[in-house]
């Protein structure tokens, strides 16, 4: 392993910028994802920082069912953030739609239609701690050795 | 000028630099009372599919056929963690954070009814309800065609151009008369309320 790889890995590893989207929900997962910013939880002591733009971000959050207007956009916010990259799904809107999983509604779950989702966080809404452990879980897997992993 | 030397003499010093760079807030721990996804404990599931009925949340529980016995199935993407199914399980099958000890000390549980709802002008009054309900049939077997009916005891008949509702309480909650109903002007909805004391313990 170079050294400059080793340097990423360490970079990386501490800081996580992070992007999140709503795609139509109800905002129960929104506030949760604002729970892990304040001091209770506090995700800057773990080297993520919210950012909101996709452009500096490598973690993308997505929250809600699809809703029609979302289903282009999505992919472009997607492919605005430059690799690596990684998105999560929180909450259950995201992989089945949760109550707006109904007949009459506009949503189109599951989000993987849209988008690669590399892990998923189910609850109505997830815990702030459940959000945090699945992004310090799956971070490392994508960003660690990312340039030798490449083909 | 001894303010600067006195502030950068504190931040030097190695037990200041020690705790800056690797104390951390109190580890994150589940608190006992979360109301997790319910899990299965050691009673026997009858199959009664209340926990299904009282679910709010499309899809989140399946009581499955498993070998010789019933089993409940949560699916975490669909499943809210709302605790209804715990509540309302008559076994107490499933178990999720303190609710199970909540309802034993509170005494509380669900009552629960089919109520039947026709809708006046939806309804042509063709009687189809009336015939096709297995309860009306095994109370009155000579109601057929018109759906009126000399028995009092019967859950609905046609009555003076319309459909009258006499007795909700045997409702079984098939809904064949909702399927039959050319119109949908029938609707069978299940209420459940809850109950505290003497009238949960009966």
């Amino acid at each position: 392993m170079s050294i400059l790889q080793k340097i990423k890995n360490a970079v990386r590893s501490r800081s996580i910028h992070v992007a999140y989207v709503d795609v139509g929900s109800c905002n129960g997962c929104d506030i949760e994802v604002l729970a892990c910013l304040a001091p209770r939880y506090d995700i800057e002591q773990y080297g993520i920082y919210v950012h909101n733009n996709p452009r500096e971000a490598d973690v993308l959050l997505v929250i809600g069912s699809v809703t029609p207007q979302w289903v282009d956009k999505l992919r472009d916010i997607w492919d605005k953030i430059p690799e690596p990259k990684v998105a999560v799904a929180i909450g259950n809107c995201p992989i089945s739609g949760c109550v707006y999983a109904r007949r009459g509604t506009l949503t189109s779950p599951p989000v993987e239609k849209y988008i690669p989702i590399a892990a998923q966080v189910p609850g109505c809404p997830p815990r702030p701690t459940e959000i945090l452990n699945a992004i310090l879980s799956v971070a490392p897997l994508i960003f660690k050795d990312y340039e030798e992993k490449q083909p | 000028m001894r303010s600067i030397v006195y502030y950068v003499r504190e931040f030097l010093r190695p037990e200041w630099i020690r705790k800056f760079f690797s104390v951390k807030t109190a580890p994150l721990t589940t608190p006992s009372y979360f109301k997790d996804y319910p899990t299965r404990t050691e009673k026997e599931c009858t199959g009664c599919f209340t926990c299904m009925m009282i679910c709010p949340a499309p899809g989140a529980i399946a009581v499955l056929r498993k070998k010789d016995e019933w089993e409940p199935e949560v699916y975490p993407g669909h499943c809210i963690r709302c605790g209804l199914c715990v509540e309302a399980c008559p076994e107490g099958v499933l178990s999720s954070g303190r609710i199970l000890d909540v309802t034993e000390r509170d005494r509380t549980a669900f009552a629960s009814w089919y109520h039947l709802e026709v809708d006046d002008n939806l309804c042509m009054r063709c009687g189809n309800c009336c015939v096709s309900c297995p309860v009306n049939r095994q109370i009155d077997p000579q109601l057929a065609g018109t759906g009126t009916s000399a028995s009092d005891e019967v859950i609905m008949r046609i009555e003076g151009g319309r459909v009258r509702i006499l007795h909700e309480e045997k409702c079984t909650g098939c809904t064949t008369c909702e399927t039959n109903c050319p119109n949908r002007a029938i609707r069978v909805a299940r209420m459940v309320e809850g109950i505290q004391g003497e009238e949960a313990e009966a």
